[in-house]
């Protein structure tokens, strides 16, 4: 109880009132007061006291309003993919748990199978009463994802990678700290608006603080730091975190994830991606122009651009082919996989 | 061990022949000597022994419920994969037969909502499967299993570090001093259970993404504030332990599965041959390496419709003498073992009217591009797709990468591990230098450093198709053939 973080004492369905709730001001809030919360769990959280606040009785009537606040969540914000991810799982999980047949109830010897009602009295009231922890839940993911990935870093190897990806981070750091000694190439992209420091740097700072030995180069220096020799990073290996693991098994991640892929590829050098599984998005872009969202990238004008006018957060998409495997809390995943657990739970 | 002065070389029929006279406790140390001292090598051996040994287990094993019955196995497992930690496929047949007993289990508590007769009718066939002598067994037990286990937190287990997925500190540790008799429970690793237990039932695989929505261990709710209804919610979806299902219940069906896992074993070549006309096509080349019954079976099948020509690569120094009998109809005596449990008489391709070509190894990539199909015997393949075949088996791929020829390898289920190679190097067995460099030879001995790696790690991307008994897979569909035939829990034996 008492590692709350501030996050978590929000929700609490009493502090929310009926009238007044914006999912998108909710959703902005919980992000900003727990930096360790990613999109899609922020997202089903603002879903759980939507619920909470707008007291709904039938299954059709909740179903239409989850629909309406995603709808509201995805439109606030320019790129949704990550976020969609959340929204779409929280809703599909409520269909799937109120299917018939699918009574959650009847499970040990003796349990009487309720009446449907009572199924969806329950459920809301599990979820409403559990809310916060799905937080906790993904940090345990996260953590599982870990310590799945440590398995990874041998002894004495050179890692690259890039973005301010929180599982990367859990992963390094619990490298560091279970004594692997290891090398990081860190990969930083350079300052854009809205974001004057490089993601990353905190990161950066804690691994050398822990004897980590940590090389900051930008992202033209990729190439370089992949190869081997003399002066090259012998980079034995590329772990990047995702925004969005999408259905083919490529990722939605931080522009330049996707050159690094290449260059991996190129290079002979594994490219692991650590996501959880609720980052699970149900899309299937072939191209860098299949994301379904708006970002100035490549911008041809006439006239001098203001440079503060790019997209703030921009993302490319990594396409599986150079993607070596998927670290998520289930395992090592390849990337066909993906589509499978995705199918799971859509058909 | 008295039974262990047979003038008789130990082999696998040896084996079989103590596992039926002796008491499981000898049998298990006899095993695990056996590999040890490779006197029962080859995927294939290690598989049957070990399965063997693991239904004599099963039904000895005198214990109250499942849950008893999975350490018990799992206990087993570690002593014979300690034995031969390279030997992927003895992990392999544990880790089936122990998702075997979950999935009996599980099937056991489902069934028991639905139907309470069903116990009866096991409990009695069980009864009717006891013998005399597998009663005296169960004394044995109460000493193994409160013998100091491997549990410290120094992995004794294993060399390897590829099979642990999950830090120490995550597992709750063993009790210390336990009592003969008393049971501790399964280690329950946490975030696992998150990811199974949630509160809709679609399916046992379907529930890894919604795993969010589940109760942590970690939730630090006051205990008590929780109505029942949300308790039931909780407990719900799948069982997190067996220690409500009585051994008696499952102990028939686990054992005529694991007979299941035999038969298999038993007809896997077979199997595999069926699809040799799909894969072989009249005129064609094909290039092959290693003496494998498994590919002799294959070509062979395909030889009795068409006419093709083989180009069987040398293997210098470790498989050039089984190469050469297999080509010229002797046979090697590894196949003599395993010949001894096959039907049919082991016959050269020559004899069928196949072209066999016998080829140095240097001359594999000059000869690569009149090659229309390579195939290869692997020694064990793992989750991601990639495989451990005998070395020079990665000269032979790269080769054929280069000339874009097929590459497709004919493995057995059996040999499909679900470990994950973290660590390339470590899956290499190193043999004997002698070899290459015979140590008569003192001068050169004394200066050169000789090497003999026994397998090559070949990754996944070099191999275009896996014929297994299940059919022709992609190497990228294999975690899915893993899934259908290993329980996450099992990956990690270790306590």
């Amino acid at each position: 109880m008492s590692t709350e973080t501030p996050a978590e004492q929000i929700l609490t369905p009493e502090a929310v009132d009926d009238s007044s709730f914006d999912v998108v001001e909710t959703y902005r809030n919980l992000l900003a007061m727990d930096p360790d919360l990613t999109m899609p769990v922020a997202a089903i959280e603002s879903l759980v006291l939507g619920l909470a606040a707008h007291p709904t009785t039938t299954i059709s009537e909740t179903l239409d309003l989850l629909r309406d606040l995603s709808q509201r969540l995805a439109e606030s914000t320019p790129n949704p993919i990550s976020l969609s991810a959340g929204t779409d799982l929280f809703q599909r999980y409520l269909i799937m748990s109120l299917r018939p047949g699918n009574v959650p109830l009847a499970s040990k010897k003796g349990t009487k199978k309720l009446p449907a009602t009572d199924d969806f009295t329950t459920i809301r009231a599990h979820l409403l009463k559990h809310g916060r922890s799905f937080v906790a839940n993904a940090k345990a993911a996260r953590a599982r994802i870990a310590s799945f990935g440590r398995n990874l870093m041998k002894e004495g190897c050179t890692v690259l990678t890039t973005g301010g990806s929180r599982v990367v981070a859990a992963l390094l750091r619990e490298a560091a700290e279970g004594g692997v000694r290891f090398r990081v190439v860190y990969v930083l992209p350079p300052p854009r608006p809205g974001r004057p420091q490089s993601e990353g740097l905190d990161l950066v700072k804690d691994l050398r603080e822990r004897g980590v030995p940590v090389a900051t180069v930008s992202e033209g220096a990729v190439g370089y730091s992949l190869a081997g020799g003399v002066g090259g990073g012998k980079v034995d290996m590329v772990i990047v975190g995702a925004e969005g693991v999408v259905e083919n098994g490529g990722i939605i991640s931080r522009l330049g994830t996707c050159q690094i892929g290449m260059l991996a590829k190129a290079a002979h050098r594994p490219f692991y991606v650590v996501a959880e599984s609720h980052k699970f998005v149900r899309m299937f872009p072939l191209s860098q122009g299949d994301l379904g969202i708006e970002q100035r990238i490549v911008d041809f004008r006439t006239d001098e651009p203001n440079p503060w006018d790019m997209t703030p957060d921009p993302v490319d998409f990594t396409s599986p082919e150079y993607i070596s495997g998927i670290i998520t809390e289930a395992g090592i995943l390849t990337p066909s996989a993906v589509s499978e657990e995705l199918i799971k739970i859509w058909f | 061990m008295p039974g262990a002065m047979n003038s008789a070389t130990p082999d696998l029929p040896y084996f079989l022949k103590a596992l039926k006279s002796r008491d499981v406790e000898p049998c298990i140390e006899l095993l695990a000597d056996l590999l040890k001292r490779r006197q029962i090598r080859t995927p294939r051996l290690c598989a049957l022994a070990t399965t063997h040994l693991l239904r004599r287990v099963l039904a000895d094993f005198r214990g109250a419920n499942a849950d008893e019955l999975l350490l018990r196995i799992r206990s087993v497992g570690r002593r014979l994969i300690a034995a031969t930690p390279r030997e992927m496929v003895v992990g392999n047949m544990v880790r089936r037969v122990l998702a075997l007993i979950r999935e009996v289990a599980e099937g056991a508590i489902l069934g028991s909502d639905r139907s309470v007769s069903d116990e009866g009718l096991d409990g009695d066939s069980e009864r009717d499967g006891d013998s005399e002598a597998e009663k005296q067994e169960s004394r044995n037990h109460s000493p193994v299993r409160h013998r100091p286990n491997l549990s410290s937190g120094i992995s004794t287990f294993s060399p390897l570090k590829h099979g642990a997925t999950e830090p120490a500190s995550m597992v709750p540790p063993k009790a210390e001093g336990e009592l003969p008799g008393t049971y501790t429970p399964l280690p329950i690793r946490p975030s696992l259970q998150t990811a199974l237990t949630q509160v809709s039932t679609i399916a046992p695989t379907a529930q890894q993404m919604f795993g969010l929505f589940t109760q942590p261990e970690i939730d630090d709710d006051p205990s008590g504030v929780d109505s029942p209804a949300l308790q039931s919610v909780k407990s719900s979806g799948r069982p997190e332990n067996f220690t409500e299902v009585p051994l008696k219940d499952i102990k028939a069906e686990v054992l005529e599965s694991v007979r299941e896992i035999l038969d298999e074993l038993e007809s896997v070549d077979q199997e595999i041959a069926l699809y040799a006309l799909d894969h072989i096509h009249a005129d064609e080349i094909i290039l092959t390496y290693t003496a494998s019954l498994t590919v002799q079976n294959f070509l062979l099948t395909a030889a009795r419709k068409r006419k093709f020509t083989v180009i069987h690569v040398e293997g210098y120094p470790n498989e050039s003498a089984s190469t050469v009998t297999t080509i010229f109809g002797g046979r090697p005596q590894e196949f003599n073992e395993e010949l001894e449990l096959a039907d049919e008489p082991f016959k050269p391709l020559t004899a069928a009217g196949i072209t066999v070509i016998m080829i140095p190894d240097a001359a594999v990539f000059a000869l690569m591009s009149r090659v229309n199909k390579v195939i290869l015997a692997t020694h064990t393949v793992l989750a991601n797709g990639g495989l451990v075949a005998a070395a020079g088996a990665g000269n032979i791929v790269k080769a054929a990468k280069v000339h874009q020829t097929p590459v497709v390898v004919l493995s057995g289920v059996y040999k499909l591990s679900p470990i994950y190679p973290f660590d390339n190097d470590e899956l290499i067995e190193w043999g004997d230098a002698g070899v290459v460099e015979r140590y008569s030879d003192q001068e050169i001995v004394q200066k050169l450093k000789v090497f003999n790696p026994l397998y090559d790690y070949i990754t996944p991307d070099l191999i275009d198709l896996y014929i297994t008994n299940l059919g022709g897979h992609a190497p990228s569909y294999l975690y899915k053939i893993v899934m259908d035939h290993y329980d996450i829990k099992d990956v990690n034996l270790e306590d």
